[in-house]
């Protein structure tokens, strides 16, 4: 090994950790309700963000379209999210510039609900893109898959989801939202780590 | 300063626990989506064993097949129930390479949700439940890829969602299975509240004990 490919090694691990960072930091600003530190987590270049029946926001514009408009909302001290980035898998391309990552989003939350309080769970599976520009990662594409969105007291399986939240300013309707039990497989990012499949 | 050679052997051991890391993540998304031929794929040709709570113990590559789809599948043409569901999440792991980087080991919490039946494992009604357990598992480079050498699941608790584990510690384990009968009976069948403590493969950090 010459001192080129040891550069080359240790500049993975730097990205793999960078960037699981990344994933990790939008996990706590989007829980904070730091929507603006949020949008700065993407690149100027981004292509999507799809958050469960929302639809589809493009670009740069799109994403603040998505996230600007909750920047400074008033929020009650009894509402709160708590959306854990968790198991996250990613795979860095060969050429060290984009990236892929799948994660699991176990979550609690309370949160308006026709006009009174509710404590819910969520579940649900991201499928995200990463792009490194000027030596940062940033998002490229965001998609988050819903699982289910219960309530507390009554479970996925009595109640796999609580309502439809479409989002009338999307730029385009979800391309995938299919909660439990629909039984649909969010497609994986990355090949069979043994049979390369 | 360190030389090249030894750069290159602590930068490999950080790979080596990365990729270690991203096998047993992996696994749980597989499990998760009941894709069990992939699933033995992680696993060794020279695998050990499989022990998953009360099932027992399943050994070698062809236990570990008759364990994921003869027993947990159903039989190799066996189709997914429509509403079942299992997702066990791979959490806090601590993964310790050997000092020949060619075994390791790894502790992982499982947390699981699920829509499953508890008369079997596959008839009955489903019911919603929570799961937790411990995984102390083992693995292997060979060819340049790590694959699992041995998994064993300790289980603590699965409860109905409505009750909790105080009240209902476990529902659906009815000991090892009749008809895909396991090589040996199982090690560590001691849920809650038994308050068994699962062993932990790692050395103290700092005391070294």
């Amino acid at each position: 090994m010459n001192l080129e490919e040891l550069e080359k090694q240790v500049t993975l691990q730097e990205d793999i950790q960078e960037i699981e960072h990344l994933q990790k930091l939008y996990g706590y600003y989007f829980d904070n309700g730091m929507y603006q530190e949020v949008i700065d987590l993407f690149s100027e270049n981004t292509e999507s963000v799809e958050i469960t029946d929302h639809g589809v926001f493009r670009g740069k514009e799109g994403l603040i379209k998505m996230y600007g408009g909750m920047i400074g909302m008033p929020r009650p001290g009894w509402m709160f999210f708590e959306v854990m980035q968790s198991q996250g898998v990613i795979e860095v391309a060969p050429d060290g510039k984009t990236a892929t990552g799948r994660w699991y989003t176990p979550s609690f939350e309370c949160r308006p609900f026709g006009g009174t309080k509710k404590q819910t769970w969520q579940f649900g599976v991201y499928d995200n893109e990463y792009i490194k520009e000027n030596g940062k990662w940033y998002f490229k594409k965001l998609h988050w898959n819903l699982t289910y969105w219960t309530s507390f007291e009554r479970g996925f399986l009595k109640v796999p989801r609580l309502s439809d939240t479409p989002f009338p300013h999307a730029d385009a309707p979800a391309t995938a939202y299919h909660p439990y039990p629909s039984g649909y497989h969010v497609p994986y990012p990355f090949k069979h780590p043994v049979t390369g499949e | 300063m360190a030389t090249l050679e030894e750069l290159q052997a602590r930068i490999q051991r950080l790979d080596d626990i990365k990729q270690i890391e991203r096998l047993q993540r992996i696994y749980g998304y597989y499990r998760d989506y009941e894709e069990w031929e992939k699933v033995v794929d992680l696993f060794s040709d020279n695998a050990e064993s499989i022990e998953v709570a009360d099932h027992g113990v399943y050994k070698g590559k062809e236990g570990i097949r008759r364990f994921y789809i003869d027993l947990i599948k159903g039989g190799k043409d066996a189709k997914p129930r429509p509403g079942f569901m299992s997702i066990a999440m791979q959490i806090q792991g601590v993964v310790t390479v050997d000092p020949d980087g060619k075994t390791a080991k790894g502790r992982w919490y499982g947390f699981l949700v699920e829509a499953r039946p508890t008369l079997t494992l596959h008839e009955g009604e489903l019911r919603q439940l929570w799961a937790h357990g411990i995984y102390e598992n083992e693995y292997v480079k060979e060819n340049g890829n790590w694959m699992f050498q041995k998994l064993h699941f300790f289980l603590n608790f699965r409860t109905p969602y409505e009750d909790g584990w105080l009240k209902t510690p476990v529902v659906g384990h009815n000991g090892p299975s009749l008809e895909v009968p396991p090589d040996a009976p199982p090690t560590t069948w001691r849920p809650y509240p038994f308050g068994y403590h699962f062993p932990v493969h790692f050395k103290h950090p700092i005391t070294g004990k």
